[in-house]
C-alpha cells in the first residue's frame, strides 16, 4: 500500500500550512482560517482535515501542541497545531513554485497586470 | 440527534483514525453545528460532511499504516522481519483470483470432509476371502464395543460337534487358556457372551476356541461346520434380506451408502442372484459379499449361525460374570508365563487381555518382574483378545509419554492413549518383540497393529487372524446376525487396520518357531550394543 504522499503538495495541505503561518490554530481554527483565505471556496471536512493533519505531522511539517481550551469555544480542551521550521521551509518552496507559473502566466498574457 | 448521526457514520473509518481523530471530528462537527444554523447553512454542513466522508473514507483504508511503513527503518539487524516491497495496490484481476481461489479451496475441502468417512484411498481392496464363510460356519458374531448397546457381546452358536471338538482338543491347543470359560460354559446354551453392563469397553471374545478357530482367516484352517449348516427357504432368504436392509437403514453410519447397499441387495435378489444358494453359511457369505462390493466396509458382516441365536442378546447373567471371574483369579488372569530366559530377556506369555478391575494388580506385578529385562517377548501366539484398556494398560510401560492406540472398534476417547510414563518403569526403551499366529485375535491384534505401526515392536510369527469385532450385533432373526460398525474413529496410519487381512509380522515364521526366531533377534540386537 502506498505511503501518503507530499509530493506534489496537495492544496489542502499547503492551505493548512497557510493557515498555520500566522498562528497555532486547533483543527476548528484552522478550518475557519483556511475558509477564510479562499474567501469561502474551500471547506475542509473533518474527514480530508483530519488526514492531512495527520499527514503533516508524519512529515513533521508541523506539530502538536499540548491540549488546552479556547476561550471563545467554550471549556473542551483542544489539540492545537504549530507550523515547524520545515513546514515554513515547504510552504515557501509551494509558494515560490507557484510564483514562478504565475510569472510565466503573466508573461503569456495569460494573467492580467495587477495580479501578483 | 445530527451529531450522534454523524458519530455513527464516522465508523466508517478505519478504527485507528477514529482512535487518533474521532473525537476531534466529531469536536469540529459541533463547533460547525453551533456557528452554521439556519437551514441553508445547515444543508451546507450536511453536504460538506456527506462529501468529506465520500473522499476521505477510500483514501484512509487505501493508505498504508504509517507504523508498518514505519517498522523496517526501525528493525534491528539480524532479527527476521518483513518488509512492504510492493508499494502498489494489487491489481483488481489478482484480487478477483485470490477470491475464486479462496472460494474454491473452501468448497473442496468441506466436501472432502464430507466425504472422509469412507477412507477408500487408505483401505486396500475388499477381497471376499474363505475366511468369512468359515468364520459364519459356527455363527461366531461379534460384537459391541458400544457398551451403552445392549447387545455388546460376543454370540457364537456352538454345535455339539464343535464342543466335543474343544474338550477333546489338548489342553496345550490355542485359545486354551484365554477361551476356557467358553468351554467351561459350552453346557449352558449361548452362554459364551461375557460383558460387563457398566463398561463401556467390548467384551471379551469369549466363544473360545469356537471363535478362534472359526474366525481364521486362514485359507487351510479347518471349517468345522460347513456340514452342519441346514438348508434354508426362499422365504427366510428374502425375510433376511428385508431385515439387514431395516437394519442398515437404521444403524449404519453413512445412510447413503446404507441406502445404495439395500438397493445393490434387493437387485441381486430381483435378478435369482440368490437362488442357488440355500446353504445357510453361503448365503451370509454372499450378501456380505453384495454389501462389501458397494461399501467396502471390512467391519460389515453378515452371519449366520446353525444353532438359533439367544432372542436378544442381554446383559450376562451374574453367574456368567461370576464364572469370566473365577476362572480368571483361577488362571493366574491367563498371564500364562512371566520369566526371564537366559540373557536377561523378559518373555511374558499372555493369551488375554483381561478386564482391569479384576486383573490390574496382575498385570502391574507381572511387568514390575520383567522390569530390569534388557529386551522384552510379549508372546501372543494364543491370545484371542480382549479389553482395549487392558491393552493400552500394558502398552503404557512400552512409552516414556502418552501414545495415541488406535482401536477401530471404539471412536477415539481419553482411553484412546496410553498411561505412559509408568512411575518407576525402566521398559519404555527396550526393544520389543511380538510372537503372532494365526489365532492372535482381536485386542491382541490392536496390540500388535498400533506397536508395529507405531514401529515400537518387532513382530515374529505368523499373519494375526484378521478380527476387529468392530461391528455391533443386529440379530435379523434365529440364526442371521448383522455387525455393523458404528464407530468411525480415523485410523491414524496410512494402512488398512487387520480387518481380514491380520497384522503382517515383519519376520515371517511359523507360529511354532516364532519363541526361537524371537530370542536369536534380541541376542544378536543385544551383542551389537
Amino acid at each position: 500500500m502506498p505511503k501518503r504522499k507530499l509530493d506534489p503538495l496537495p492544496s489542502a495541505a499547503f492551505q493548512i500550512l497557510l493557515a498555520l503561518a500566522g498562528e497555532d490554530l486547533h483543527g476548528y481554527g484552522i478550518m475557519r482560517q483556511v475558509a477564510e483565505q479562499t474567501e469561502g471556496r474551500m471547506r475542509l471536512g473533518p474527514g480530508t482535515l483530519y488526514s492531512s493533519i495527520q499527514t503533516l505531522l508524519e512529515a513533521k511539517l508541523i506539530e502538536e501542541l499540548e491540549p488546552r481550551e479556547d476561550a471563545a469555544l467554550g471549556t473542551e480542551r483542544r489539540r492545537y497545531y504549530r507550523l515547524t521550521a520545515a513546514g515554513r521551509k515547504l510552504a515557501r518552496a509551494e509558494a515560490d513554485r507557484l510564483a514562478d507559473l504565475l510569472r510565466v502566466a503573466r508573461a503569456k498574457k495569460i494573467l492580467r497586470g495587477e495580479y501578483v | 440527534m445530527s451529531e450522534k448521526l454523524y458519530a455513527f457514520l464516522l465508523r466508517l473509518f478505519p478504527s485507528r483514525f477514529r482512535q487518533s481523530y474521532g473525537e476531534d471530528a466529531l469536536q469540529l462537527f459541533r463547533d460547525r453545528a453551533r456557528d452554521e444554523t439556519g437551514l441553508p447553512s445547515r444543508f451546507r454542513l450536511w453536504l460538506d460532511l456527506l462529501a468529506d466522508l465520500a473522499i476521505s473514507v477510500p483514501r484512509e483504508y487505501f493508505y498504508a499504516q504509517p507504523e508498518l511503513l514505519a517498522a523496517p527503518t526501525d528493525h534491528a539487524p539480524g532479527s527476521p522481519s518483513f518488509y512492504v516491497l510492493n508499494q502498489g495496490a494489487p491489481r483488481p484481476g489478482a484480487l478477483v483470483f485470490g477470491f475464486v481461489l479462496s472460494v474454491s479451496a473452501l468448497f473442496t475441502f468441506s466436501g472432502l470432509l464430507n466425504q472422509g468417512g469412507q477412507h477408500r484411498a487408505l483401505r486396500s481392496s475388499a477381497s471376499p476371502r474363505q475366511s468369512f464363510s468359515s468364520r459364519s460356519a459356527t455363527g461366531a458374531v461379534h460384537p459391541s464395543p458400544q457398551a451403552a448397546d445392549d447387545s455388546s457381546f460376543s454370540v457364537s452358536g456352538e454345535t455339539s460337534q464343535e464342543t466335543n471338538d474343544s474338550a477333546s482338543a489338548p489342553a496345550s491347543r490355542r485359545g486354551a487358556t484365554c477361551c476356557a470359560p467358553s468351554r467351561q460354559d459350552s453346557l449352558v446354551p449361548n452362554a459364551s457372551a461375557v460383558a460387563t453392563s457398566s463398561s463401556p469397553l467390548p467384551t471379551i471374545p469369549a466363544a473360545g476356541s469356537t471363535l478362534t478357530d472359526s474366525l481364521s482367516p486362514q485359507p487351510n484352517s479347518p471349517v468345522p461346520l460347513a456340514s452342519a449348516s441346514t438348508q434354508i427357504p426362499a422365504s427366510e432368504r428374502h425375510s433376511v434380506i428385508t431385515a439387514a436392509i431395516d437394519n442398515l437403514k437404521r444403524y449404519y453410519p453413512n445412510p447413503a451408502l446404507a441406502e445404495r447397499m439395500s438397493d445393490s441387495l434387493l437387485a441381486h435378489e430381483s435378478k435369482g442372484d440368490d437362488n442357488a444358494t440355500t446353504d445357510g453359511t453361503a448365503f451370509a457369505a454372499l450378501l456380505t459379499r453384495q454389501m462389501r462390493q458397494i461399501s467396502n466396509d471390512k467391519h460389515l458382516d453378515l452371519a449366520y449361525s446353525a444353532t438359533p441365536l439367544p432372542d436378544e442378546a442381554g446383559q450376562p447373567t451374574p453367574q456368567e460374570l461370576a464364572s469370566y471371574r473365577d476362572f480368571l483369579l483361577h488362571n493366574n488372569c491367563t498371564f500364562e508365563k512371566v520369566e526371564l530366559l537366559p540373557g536377561n530377556i523378559g518373555y511374558l506369555k499372555l493369551n488375554s487381555f483381561p478386564e482391569l478391575s479384576v486383573c490390574e494388580q496382575t498385570a502391574i506385578s507381572a511387568m514390575h518382574r520383567l522390569n530390569h529385562a534388557s529386551v522384552l517377548i510379549f508372546d501372543l501366539r494364543d491370545n484371542c483378545g480382549g479389553e482395549p484398556e487392558t491393552v493400552a494398560f500394558l502398552a503404557s510401560y512400552l512409552f516414556d509419554h502418552p501414545e495415541y492406540f488406535y482401536n477401530p472398534r471404539e471412536n477415539t476417547t481419553q482411553n484412546s492413549w496410553t498411561h505412559s510414563p509408568v512411575s518407576g518403569n525402566l521398559l519404555a526403551d527396550k526393544p520389543v518383540y511380538i510372537l503372532t499366529s494365526s489365532h492372535t485375535f482381536s485386542g491382541a491384534e490392536q496390540f500388535c497393529y498400533d506397536l508395529k505401526m507405531l514401529k515400537r515392536a518387532t513382530l515374529v510369527g505368523e499373519a494375526t487372524g484378521g478380527a476387529t469385532h468392530a461391528g455391533v450385533f443386529h440379530r435379523l432373526d434365529d440364526h442371521f446376525g448383522i455387525g455393523i460398525p458404528e464407530a468411525r474413529p480415523i485410523n491414524p496410519y496410512a494402512a488398512a487396520d487387520w480387518a481380514e487381512t491380520g497384522v503382517v509380522p515383519t519376520v515371517q515364521v511359523p507360529a511354532a518357531d516364532a519363541l526361537a526366531a524371537a530370542t536369536k533377534l534380541a541376542r544378536a540386537r543385544l551383542k551389537q550394543k
